[in-house]
C-alpha cells in the first residue's frame, strides 16, 4: 500500500472540512424572509433584493414543536431551522407561489416570509400557512397574538396532519388561541364561498403525500378520510382552514416530480390558490 | 362747516357735477392758464438779472408758481364755474317715509323703545321740515309694507321684519307715483337674510335714494346670541353630520360654555366654547350623530349667560332629514391584494352602504361580492349610463386606465358631472399615473395633477399627518376634538405603501398628507366637480391600520366608512326636493322646487310632478308643481305654510304614466322667535343700503340736515338746478392764501 504524501492528506482533509461548512453555510444562510434548503431535486431558486417588494408574502409559521418522548409524555423543543414546521420546507413555498404567480394577478414575491408568534411582525402578513400542526405548542403570550392576528383580518392555513392523534395534538394547541364554545370547528360544504372563489372544486379528492409514489398508499396513521373543515368569525368568514389528513404541501413540493400524480398536485395548487385569493377577499 | 365754505351741502356735491357755464370755450380757460404761466415766467427770468441776489431761481420758482396759481383761479371765476345738480320740484314730489314698526322696535335702549326714539326723532322738525317742501307718506314696515296715516298709528308688534321683501313691494306699489326719496327708520334688524341684488338694482334702475335712520344700539350689552347654523339638509343613517355654529357675544369674553345639540330631549353632542373679545363673530363646529331614519329636528343652544336680558336667541333649531336607503358603491379592482379585503370588511360593518365590488383575480376573471343578484356586473364593468348610475358612488383602485374604453370613461365623466356621484381614486400598482390615469381622458376629473413618470408608486412605509382643513373634515374626524384628532393621526401605524400623487389643483382640500422619505406628499384630497365630487387616497396601504391596532380598534373601519359615506350622501336620485330654509321664523310664505332626471340623470322637462303636504291640524293637500321657464327639469311651487308646525312634502315626479322618482323633505314654521335674533342695529346693513341707492346713512341724533339733502335727487319729479360756484367763500380763501404766502416769503427773503 502507498502511503500518499503527507501534504496531500492536509490538503484533502482540509478541503473536505471546507466543502462541509461551505455547503452548510449555504444550506442556512438567512436571506429576507426566511432561510435557504434544499429539495431532493436540488437546490431551489435564492430570492434576489429586487424581489423583496410586493403585494402578497407567503408566510409560513415557525412555531415551537412538541417532540413525543417514549409513554407519551412530551417536552418542548426549541424552535429553530429544522423543526416539524419546515416540513417541504422551502420547495413548496416557492413552487405554490410560481403557481401563484402564473395563474392569478395576484403581485406575490417569489420566494416566502417565515413569521413567528414571538413578535409583531407577523401582522403585515395577513395570510400564513402551518403543518405539522400537531406538534405545534404556544405560550400563552404567542396564543394570544395568534387570536388577535385571526380577529383583526389574518387567515391562517393548517395542512399535512393525519390521524385521531394528530387532530387531538392539533387542539391542544388550536384551542388556546380560539376556544371551542366560539369558535366550533365545522365542515366546509362543497358550496361554500372558500371553494369558489376562482376555481369551482365543489367535488375534491384526498391529496396524499409523496408517500404514495413509494407506498401506493393514499393515507398516514388512522387518517383515511380527508377533512376539510374550517373556523368562522363571528361574521362567518373563515379565518382558519384546515386541511386534515391530506398533505397539500408535499403535492406541491413533489408537483415537477414524474413520479407523483398530476391529479393531486392539481387538486393541490387549486385549493391553495382558493385559499390565498378567499383570504384575500374575506 | 362744509356747507359755510362751500356755500352748498356735501350732497349736492355728492350728486351733481360741475360745469363751466361761461360763453367762451373750455380748451380756451386751457390756454389761457398757460398762456399766462408762460408770460409769468418770462417776466421773471427777464428780471431775475435785476433782482437782489438773495432771490436764488428755487425762491423765483415758487414765487412764480404762487403767482400762476392765483392767475389760474382767477380765470377759472371768469368762466363761471357752476354746480348742476338735479332738485325735486317743490311740493310735486312724494317722500316716503318707512318706520320699521316690528317686535324688535319695541327693545328698550337707553331707557326708551327703539320706536320711541324713531317718532321722536322725526317729530324733532324733521317730519315737519319734509311736509314743507314735499308730500310726505307713511309706511309700516314689518313682514310686509302698509301706509299709516300718523306716526301714532305705529305699534311694534309684527313678528318679524323683512327690509328686502318690502323695499321690493314698495318699489312695485309705488311705480305710477313721483316718489323723490325713501326714509327708512329701522334697527336693521332684518329676519330675511338681508337684501338681494335684484331689490337694490329695482331702486337704482329708478334713481330712487334711499336714505336710512338707524335707530337702536349697534352692540347690545350683555347677550349672547347664535347667529346661524349651517349643516347638510339630510344624512345617511348613522352618520355623523358637521354643524357650522356662528354666534357672537357682548359683555361675556373669556367665559367658558358648553354648546349643546339635542334632538327632543336627548343630547346628541356637546363641546366646550371659551367666548372671544365682545362683538367679535365667532365659530364652532360640533358633530352630531344623525341617529336613525326619519325627520329629526335639532336644537342647538348655549347656556344663558349672567344678567343676559335675551335667552330665546340663545338656541336655534334645524331639521334633518335621515335617509333609509340603502347607498349603493361600486368599487373596481384590479388586482387581489389586502386593501380591497379590509374595505369590504369595513364596509360590511356599515348596514347604510352597499359595496358591490368586482376583482380582477385573473387576466380573463373577475370576481364579484356584494352584488344583488347573478346579472348585477355579469358583463363586467357597466357600458349603460342607467346601469352605473344606478349606484351613487364609484371606488376604482389598483385598475390601470386602459382597463376602460373610451366609453366607459366618459360614462364615468357622466357618472360624476351629471350624476352629481362620488368618484374616489386610490394609490396602487396601477393606479394613478402608474395606472396611466394622469394622461387617461378623465385627468381633468382628478382633484389633483398627476405626475409625469409612472414610477410613483412604492412598497415603502409612510405616515400620515392630517393639514388643518383635515382636523376638522368629517371624513377625517376619529375623535370629536380637533386638537386630539390631529395628534391621534400622528400616532398611526405606518401606511404599507404610499404613491406620489402630484400637485393638488386649485380649489381642492388636502385632508392628510403623507410622509415617506424624507418627503411630505398630499396622502388624501377631495374636490367638488360638476355636480358631484371627486376624491385620491394615495395609497392602498391603510389596512396596516386594521392589523397593527388592537383588536376592536374602530379607526380603520370608521375611516373608510365615514369616507365612503361622504362619497355617497350627497348624491342626488332622480328627484330632489329643496325649500329655501327648512325653519321658516314667523312667517309661512316658500317655495318648494323639485329637480327631475330621467334614468340617465338628464332633465325631465316634461314631466308631471306634484307635492302631497301634511301638517299641523290635519293639514294634507295636494299642489302640482310648474316647470321654471330656462331651467329644464326644474319645478316650482309657491306655498305657504298658515300654522306654526312641522310640515312633511313628498314630491313624486312621473312621466307618461311611469314614476320617475319621489322625494320627501321637511320644514318646519316657527313663530314668535325671529325678532328675538339679531337685536343689535345693523348699521352695517343700512349703511350699504344708503350708499348703494345714493342716499345716506343718518343717526337720530343729527337729522337737521336730512330735509335739505334729500331734496338733491333725480327720481320723482325733478329740475336740472345750475349754482354759481364762484362766490363760494373756499374761493375767496384760497385767492387770500396764495397772495398772503407770497407776500409772506416775500418779506421774508427780503425780495419786496
Amino acid at each position: 500500500m502507498t502511503w500518499l504524501p503527507r501534504r496531500w492528506v492536509l490538503l484533502v482533509t482540509a478541503g473536505a472540512i471546507a466543502g462541509v461548512f461551505g455547503l452548510q453555510a449555504a444550506a442556512f444562510q438567512r436571506f429576507p424572509g426566511g432561510y435557504g434548503g434544499f429539495g431532493r431535486f436540488g437546490r431551489v431558486p435564492q430570492p434576489t433584493a429586487a424581489d423583496a417588494k410586493h403585494e402578497f408574502a407567503w408566510s409560513r409559521l415557525q412555531y415551537t414543536p412538541v417532540s413525543r418522548g417514549y409513554g407519551g409524555y412530551g417536552y418542548r423543543y426549541r424552535g429553530g431551522f429544522g423543526g416539524s414546521w419546515s416540513r417541504d420546507y422551502p420547495k413548496a413555498d416557492i413552487t405554490f407561489l410560481a403557481a401563484l404567480r402564473r395563474l392569478t394577478r395576484i403581485d406575490a414575491r417569489s420566494y416566502q416570509q417565515v413569521v413567528t408568534l414571538d413578535n409583531d411582525d407577523i401582522f403585515n402578513y395577513p395570510f400564513v400557512y402551518a403543518v405539522q400542526v400537531q406538534t405545534w405548542t404556544f405560550t400563552p403570550a404567542q396564543a394570544t397574538r395568534l387570536r388577535e392576528y385571526l380577529l383583526k383580518g389574518g387567515f391562517l392555513m393548517v395542512d399535512d396532519f393525519h390521524g385521531t392523534a394528530d387532530w387531538e395534538s392539533f387542539l391542544n394547541g388550536m384551542r388556546m388561541v380560539l376556544p371551542a364554545d366560539e369558535y366550533p370547528i365545522t365542515d366546509l360544504a362543497d358550496n361554500d364561498e372558500i371553494f369558489h372563489v376562482l376555481y369551482d372544486i365543489g367535488k375534491r379528492f384526498k391529496v396524499p403525500g409523496e408517500q404514495y409514489v413509494l407506498t401506493g398508499r393514499t393515507y398516514e396513521k388512522d387518517g383515511y378520510v380527508p377533512k376539510w373543515r374550517a373556523i368562522r368569525d363571528h361574521k362567518g368568514r373563515v379565518i382558519v382552514a384546515i386541511c386534515h389528513n391530506m398533505h397539500l404541501g408535499d403535492a406541491w413540493e413533489w408537483a415537477d416530480s414524474p413520479d407523483y400524480p398530476e391529479n393531486f398536485a392539481s387538486m393541490a395548487f387549486r385549493v391553495g390558490i382558493d385559499y390565498v385569493m378567499y383570504s384575500m377577499t374575506h | 362747516m362744509f356747507q359755510l365754505l362751500f356755500k352748498y351741502p356735501e350732497a349736492a356735491f355728492a350728486r351733481g357735477h360741475v360745469i363751466l357755464v361761461g360763453a367762451r370755450p373750455t380748451w380756451a380757460l386751457g390756454l389761457a392758464i398757460v398762456g399766462v404761466a408762460a408770460g409769468l415766467g418770462l417776466l421773471m427770468r427777464w428780471r431775475m438779472r435785476h433782482a437782489a441776489p438773495s432771490v436764488r431761481p428755487w425762491r423765483a420758482a415758487v414765487l412764480w408758481l404762487l403767482q400762476a396759481s392765483l392767475a389760474a383761479v382767477l380765470l377759472l371765476l371768469l368762466w363761471q364755474p357752476a354746480l348742476a345738480v338735479s332738485e325735486l320740484k317743490p311740493q310735486q314730489n312724494i317722500v316716503a317715509v318707512l318706520v320699521d314698526d316690528s317686535q324688535s322696535m319695541a327693545r328698550n335702549d337707553d331707557g326708551q323703545p327703539r320706536l320711541t326714539e324713531a317718532v321722536n326723532a322725526l317729530q324733532q322738525g324733521v317730519l315737519s321740515a319734509l311736509q314743507q317742501k314735499f308730500q310726505v307718506r307713511l309706511y309700516r314696515v314689518d313682514g310686509g309694507l302698509s301706509r299709516v296715516t300718523q306716526l301714532g298709528d305705529l305699534h311694534p308688534t309684527a313678528p318679524a321684519t323683512h327690509l328686502g321683501d318690502t323695499l321690493d313691494q314698495f318699489a312695485q306699489d309705488t311705480a305710477d307715483l313721483p316718489i323723490g326719496a325713501v326714509v327708512l327708520v329701522s334697527d336693521g334688524a332684518d329676519n330675511a337674510g338681508g337684501l338681494d341684488a335684484s331689490t337694490v338694482a329695482a331702486l337704482r334702475a329708478r334713481h330712487l335714494p334711499v336714505h336710512t335712520i338707524g335707530v337702536g344700539q349697534v352692540a347690545v350689552p350683555n347677550d349672547l346670541e347664535i347667529d346661524d347654523v349651517q349643516m347638510p339638509p339630510r344624512a345617511m343613517a348613522d352618520s355623523r353630520l358637521e354643524a357650522t355654529v356662528r354666534f357672537h357675544q357682548q359683555g361675556y369674553a373669556g367665559r367658558t360654555a358648553v354648546l349643546t345639540v339635542r334632538d327632543g330631549s336627548r343630547v346628541l353632542a356637546s363641546r366646550s366654547i371659551t367666548f372671544g373679545s365682545d362683538g367679535a363673530p365667532e365659530v364652532a363646529t360640533v358633530l352630531v350623530p344623525a341617529g336613525t331614519a326619519g325627520s329629526h329636528v335639532l336644537d342647538f343652544s348655549l347656556p344663558a349667560q349672567p344678567n343676559e336680558q335675551d335667552t330665546i336667541n340663545n338656541s336655534v333649531t334645524r331639521l334633518v332629514n335621515v335617509a333609509s336607503d340603502r347607498r349603493n358603491i361600486l368599487y373596481v379592482e384590479g388586482e387581489p391584494r389586502w386593501e380591497y379585503k379590509f374595505i369590504r370588511r369595513a364596509e360590511d360593518e356599515d348596514p347604510m352602504v352597499r359595496l358591490a365590488s368586482m376583482l380582477r383575480t385573473t387576466q380573463n376573471k373577475i370576481y364579484r361580492q356584494g352584488v344583488t343578484g347573478p346579472a348585477e356586473l355579469a358583463d363586467g364593468f357597466p357600458t349603460k349610463p342607467e346601469d352605473l348610475f344606478a349606484y351613487q358612488g364609484l371606488i376604482i383602485g389598483s385598475v390601470d386606465s386602459t382597463y376602460f374604453t373610451a366609453a366607459q370613461l366618459d360614462l364615468i365623466r357622466q357618472f360624476v358631472d351629471r350624476r352629481g356621484g362620488g368618484l374616489l381614486l386610490l394609490g396602487g400598482r396601477a393606479a394613478l399615473s402608474d395606472g396611466g390615469w394622469g394622461t387617461s381622458s378623465l385627468a381633468d376629473l382628478l382633484p389633483v395633477t398627476l405626475p409625469a413618470s409612472r414610477t410613483t408608486f412604492h412598497f415603502d412605509p409612510a405616515t400620515s399627518e392630517l393639514t388643518p382643513a383635515g382636523a376638522d373634515s368629517p371624513i377625517t374626524r376619529l375623535t370629536d376634538d380637533s386638537a386630539a384628532n390631529t395628534q391621534l393621526w400622528k400616532k398611526l401605524p405606518y401606511l404599507m405603501d404610499y404613491q406620489d400623487a402630484g400637485t393638488p389643483k386649485p380649489g381642492a382640500t388636502v385632508l392628510a398628507d403623507l410622509l415617506a422619505g424624507g418627503r411630505r406628499l398630499p396622502l388624501l384630497i377631495t374636490e367638488q366637480y360638476g355636480h358631484g365630487r371627486t376624491a385620491v387616497l394615495a395609497t392602498g396601504g391603510t389596512w396596516r391600520w386594521q392589523m397593527s391596532l388592537p383588536v376592536g380598534d374602530p379607526t380603520h373601519d370608521r375611516f373608510w366608512q365615514q369616507l365612503t359615506r361622504w362619497l355617497v350622501t350627497d348624491t342626488p336620485g332622480q328627484v330632489t326636493v329643496s325649500v329655501p330654509q327648512q325653519v321658516m321664523l314667523d312667517e309661512g310664505h316658500t317655495a318648494i322646487t323639485a329637480d327631475v332626471r330621467d334614468k340617465e340623470f338628464r332633465p325631465a322637462a316634461d314631466a308631471r310632478v306634484e307635492a302631497h303636504l301634511l301638517g299641523p291640524g290635519g293639514l294634507a293637500t295636494r299642489i302640482d308643481l310648474a316647470p321654471v321657464p330656462d331651467s329644464p327639469g326644474t319645478f316650482r311651487a309657491d306655498w305657504t305654510a298658515t300654522r306654526p308646525g312641522s310640515y312633511l312634502a313628498e314630491v313624486v315626479a312621473s312621466r307618461n304614466g311611469q314614476e320617475l322618482g319621489r322625494d320627501v323633505l321637511t320644514f318646519q314654521r316657527m313663530d314668535g322667535v325671529a325678532e328675538q335674533f339679531h337685536t343689535g342695529q345693523n348699521r352695517e346693513l343700512l349703511t350699504r343700503l344708503a350708499e348703494e341707492t345714493g342716499g345716506r346713512y343718518w343717526q337720530t341724533s343729527d337729522l337737521s340736515r336730512l330735509p335739505s339733502e334729500i331734496a338733491y335727487s333725480d327720481a320723482g319729479v325733478s329740475t336740472q338746478a345750475v349754482m354759481d360756484l364762484w362766490d363760494m367763500p373756499a374761493i375767496f380763501l384760497i385767492l387770500l392764501l396764495l397772495k398772503g404766502a407770497e407776500w409772506l416769503l416775500r418779506r421774508h427773503w427780503g425780495v419786496v
